[in-house]
């Protein structure tokens, strides 16, 4: 916040400003500054002017601006140093360009403007009153002052009045450490308070089983209310009453349903919004913070995992503009008691009465090599899971190839993966790239629940510049203005051969965007239907040198990287024939048609479906333990770092086969991490160079054979049925439990 | 019975090794001779042999075997009879009991397989921990 620098700078000139007289030995004045008593006095104190030898000041944050047009850059002066700032920046904004941090509350960046709270109150030359810089524009010439005795003095009349109706809890308030409140009082309060009577109280709200509500606390700066309505698309919360009535609330009794919600508890700047599953368990100074990846949709949210020695205490949001801005949906913020449940701590073989016994590592990589060893190499299957990283789904492929199988794909890719260009895969335009496109066309995908973040960007991009977007799938909630073109493929098939009404629509649109969802991938006809898809980017042109427009958005953290590394099945029904069936944290791979005789093994963090037909479990870490490479839907490889310690006797993924392809006679050429990446060098390098974008370079359209395929009539599916459950962590947590009880009711 | 140990006082410094070496004999008689009653308290007659816990008494003393100074000898052994003295006393739970003398610094799952001398050191330190 960079506060503590302004709290400094207040402490040094207020010690400037105030001389211990005599007078006051005996009555103490209630306000801490006493020259600032009389305002007029202190304006007519003479003006310094300002020194040439200014020391040069760094932006707040490193703040850039980025002029689009120089013409339009005006000069503004702040606490006397001349700063250029686009037109229609606000005063705000230029002190931060100025290197300025202003107090404030309700403003925030990525919402609209309220000017409700008054903490942003500067002295502008030649303006009678203070004002509110968050709502003011910056004028050429403007003299803006954040430093003088008016402006501190209306900081300390705000910070009094805030403080009035605020209990004094710090001590048992979650928010204690953290709170915007608790630090700017600290800066800019008066050190004693005048207030005798009693303070309101505001009776808490139930948001659901995500949001806590301390009502009592809240100071009204609104931001959960803009963020909700926003950002989240959802109108369910409101002020109430005006006056010293008024209340933050839904308007009636109401659950707040909304992928995003979890997100107010960031933004409120006190401690009325907590988080629910968080509250009380621990102190923010006691955690330790570990910057990551959230694996729990294809996305890659950036998050950072605070943890008080073994134990996760919560996830929070990382900034990072072009994947999630500053959110992340509730599924990433809650899922994380997911990974205290049903944890496999020992490596495990099934005896002959059907139960589980633990053994030593040696044995059950013992027992797996001899089985391996008594199948044909064609009936070796593999299936990496959906939180599987791209070492560990390396080192299966090659120890798979190196038995003499090739019968290994990443779930959730189906049984025919296009993995010959990475364009037929990837979000082209890229999850930041979709803010320049004008028309959507969603295509067998509900954003919604298959990517939160990608539809928020959506939904920003529609808010801003009015987009159309049409829909084809089954009925489903998007939080926009969409048109429900239809179900079917008769609709896609309508539009491909342009006999459609929003076909206008697209070929009018500068970028159009097509969003195809990766549920299509599990599809005989899927290649029929890419087809037809293809043909319409090529009827609307939105597939040009400048502007990629034809999208896939995938469902799961590994689909990426496993079709980069090209994890593709030999044959199509090899589960069918499989004697040997290595699971690799896959567990909605339909294992019905599996033979009864075929040996099972299971690796993997939970004991979820795929334990129930395994033979041997090996159990591995789970994505905060371990140091892992995953690439998002648009192509962004970024690495996990681990935050808690392994649980029980489990190892990395990698290092498990890499034992056991030792131990069956195939050894695998590297032992270490490195080693492995040297590996996926040859084979993906982009999956290397971490947290860059690696755009697809060829467009498939190009080089594509004739499709023969006829799509099938079969409507579009939902490829999440349920938001809040989606892998094995989500599976054995009980906040998403809860959610999907609570939130998930028609 | 446990009481009278509990009476011993703190004997002067031995005066030579052969004395210390006289005392931690009569150290390991009077422990073995408290085995049929820490048998008895513990319940330790279907996890373990008088034999084998008189074994591992035995060899928590081998351990220290190289020890030449008295004064050390001395210090260990008067931490030997406190620690007898604690057993004897029921001052433990009967997992204290197993986990120190009955399973050993060996762990649950012992490795009784082939020590198998092929094995690269990757393979070596998989068994061993996550973390190399």
């Amino acid at each position: 916040m960079g506060l503590g620098l302004l709290a400094s700078r207040a402490l040094r000139s207020s010690r400037l400003l105030t001389s211990p007289s005599p007078r006051f030995s005996f009555l103490r004045p209630i306000v801490s500054t006493p020259e600032l008593q009389n305002p007029e006095a202190a304006q007519a104190q003479p003006e310094a002017p300002p020194p040439a030898d200014l020391p040069k000041r760094a932006p707040v944050a490193g703040a850039r601006v980025h002029f689009t047009n120089p013409e339009d850059a005006i000069e503004v002066f702040v606490d006397g140093y001349p700063v250029k700032i686009p037109k229609g920046f606000t005063v705000l904004q230029a002190c931060e360009v100025a290197g300025v941090d202003i107090p404030r509350f309700c403003y925030h960046s990525r919402l609209s403007i309220a000017g409700n709270c008054r903490m942003c109150l500067v002295e502008v030359e030649k303006s009678p009153k203070p004002v509110a810089s968050c709502a003011m524009p910056a004028l050429p010439g403007m003299k803006i002052k954040t430093d003088t005795p008016i402006a501190k003095k209306a900081r300390e009349g705000v910070m009094e009045f805030l403080l009035m109706n605020h209990p004094l809890d710090c001590p048992i308030c979650d928010q204690g450490g953290e709170c915007d409140l608790q630090d700017q009082s600290m800066a800019f309060g008066s050190d004693r308070g005048r207030f005798t009577e009693m303070k309101r109280s505001v009776v808490d709200k139930n948001l659901g089983p995500l949001v806590k509500t301390v009502m009592t606390r809240c100071i009204q700066c609104t931001r959960c209310v803009r963020f909700a309505t926003e950002v989240a698309g959802v109108q369910d919360l409101g002020m109430l009453g005006r006056g010293s009535g008024e209340e933050i609330g839904t308007y009636v009794e109401k659950l707040m349903t909304s992928e995003l919600s979890g997100n107010v508890i960031d933004i409120c700047p006190v401690g009325a919004l907590t988080s629910k599953p968080f509250a009380f368990k621990a102190r923010n100074w006691e955690l330790k913070g570990t910057e990551s990846i959230d694996v729990t949709d294809a996305v890659g949210s950036n998050i950072r995992i605070d943890s008080r020695g073994p134990e996760i205490m919560r996830i929070l949001p990382r900034l990072n503009e072009d994947i999630n801005e500053e959110w992340i949906s509730d599924k990433t913020r809650f899922f994380y008691d997911g990974l205290k449940r049903q944890r496999l701590n020992d490596p495990m073989i099934r005896g002959s009465d059907g139960r589980f016994k633990a053994v030593s590592w040696r044995d059950a990589l013992a027992v797996i090599a001899e089985v391996i060893h008594q199948v044909k190499p064609e009936e070796i299957v593999g299936v990496a899971g959906k939180l599987s990283d791209a070492e560990s789904m390396m080192v299966l492929k090659d120890f798979l190839n190196r038995m003499g199988s090739n019968n290994v794909w990443c779930e959730g890719n189906g049984m025919h993966p296009n993995a010959d260009l990475r364009s037929g895969y990837l979000l082209n335009s890229g999850i930041s790239g979709l803010e320049k496109a004008d028309a959507f066309l969603l295509v067998g995908t509900q954003p919604r629940v298959e990517a939160a973040m990608v539809n928020a960007r959506i939904r920003k991009t529609v808010r801003a510049t009015e987009a159309k977007v049409g829909y084809i799938g089954p009925p489903t909630d998007l939080n926009y203005d969409h048109q429900h073109l239809g179900t079917t493929t008769q609709t896609l098939k309508e539009i491909a051969e342009n006999r459609h009404p929003f076909c206008s629509t697209l070929s009018n649109a500068k970028n159009p965007s097509i969003i195809v969802g990766a549920g299509i991938f599990e599809r005989g006809d899927k290649d029929a239907i890419f087809a037809a898809i293809e043909t319409i980017a090529k009827n609307c042109k939105a597939i040009r040198p400048d502007w990629n427009g034809l999208n896939v958005l995938l469902l799961n953290a590994a689909q990426a990287a496993a079709l980069d590394l090209g994890l593709v099945p030999e044959s199509q029904n090899c589960i069918e024939s499989a004697k040997f069936l290595y699971l690799m944290g896959a567990d909605d791979v339909s294992l019905e048609k599996l033979p009864s005789d075929a040996f099972v093994v299971y690796q993997g963090h939970h004991g979820d479906r795929g334990v129930y037909r395994a033979n041997v479990i090996l159990p591995a870490s789970a994505f905060t333990e371990k140091e892992g490479t995953y690439e998002n839907t648009e192509g962004c490889a970024q690495q996990t770092l681990p935050a808690v310690p392994t649980v029980g006797d489990a190892r990395d993924d990698w290092k498990i086969i890499r034992a056991l392809s030792e131990v069956a006679g195939a050894r695998l050429p590297y032992d270490t991490v490195s080693g492995v990446r040297s590996r996926i060098r040859v084979v993906a390098p982009n999956l290397l160079r971490v947290d860059e974008r690696e755009a697809a370079t060829f467009s498939s359209s190009l080089v594509k054979p004739e499709i023969k395929q006829e799509m099938s009539s079969e409507p579009f599916g939902s490829a999440v049925e349920n938001f809040y459950m989606t892998d094995s962590i989500t599976r054995a947590s009980k906040i998403m439990a809860q959610c999907s009880a609570m939130l998930l009711k028609k | 019975m446990s009481f009278t140990l509990r009476s011993v006082k703190v004997a002067p410094n031995s005066a030579s090794l052969e004395e210390a070496r006289i005392r931690v004999f009569d150290f390991f008689r009077s422990a073995c001779r408290s085995i049929p009653t820490i048998m008895d308290i513990y319940n330790l007659d279907d996890v373990v042999t008088p034999s084998q816990l008189r074994a591992s008494i035995a060899s928590q003393i081998r351990k220290n075997c190289h020890i030449t100074n008295p004064k050390v000898i001395d210090m260990l052994l008067f931490k030997g009879i406190e620690e007898l003295n604690n057993v004897v006393e029921h001052a433990k739970q009967r997992h204290h009991i197993i986990g120190q003398y009955v399973v050993g610094s060996g762990g649950l799952v012992q490795d009784v397989g082939t020590k198998d001398q092929a094995n690269s050191n990757f393979l070596k330190n998989f068994y061993e921990t996550n973390y190399f």
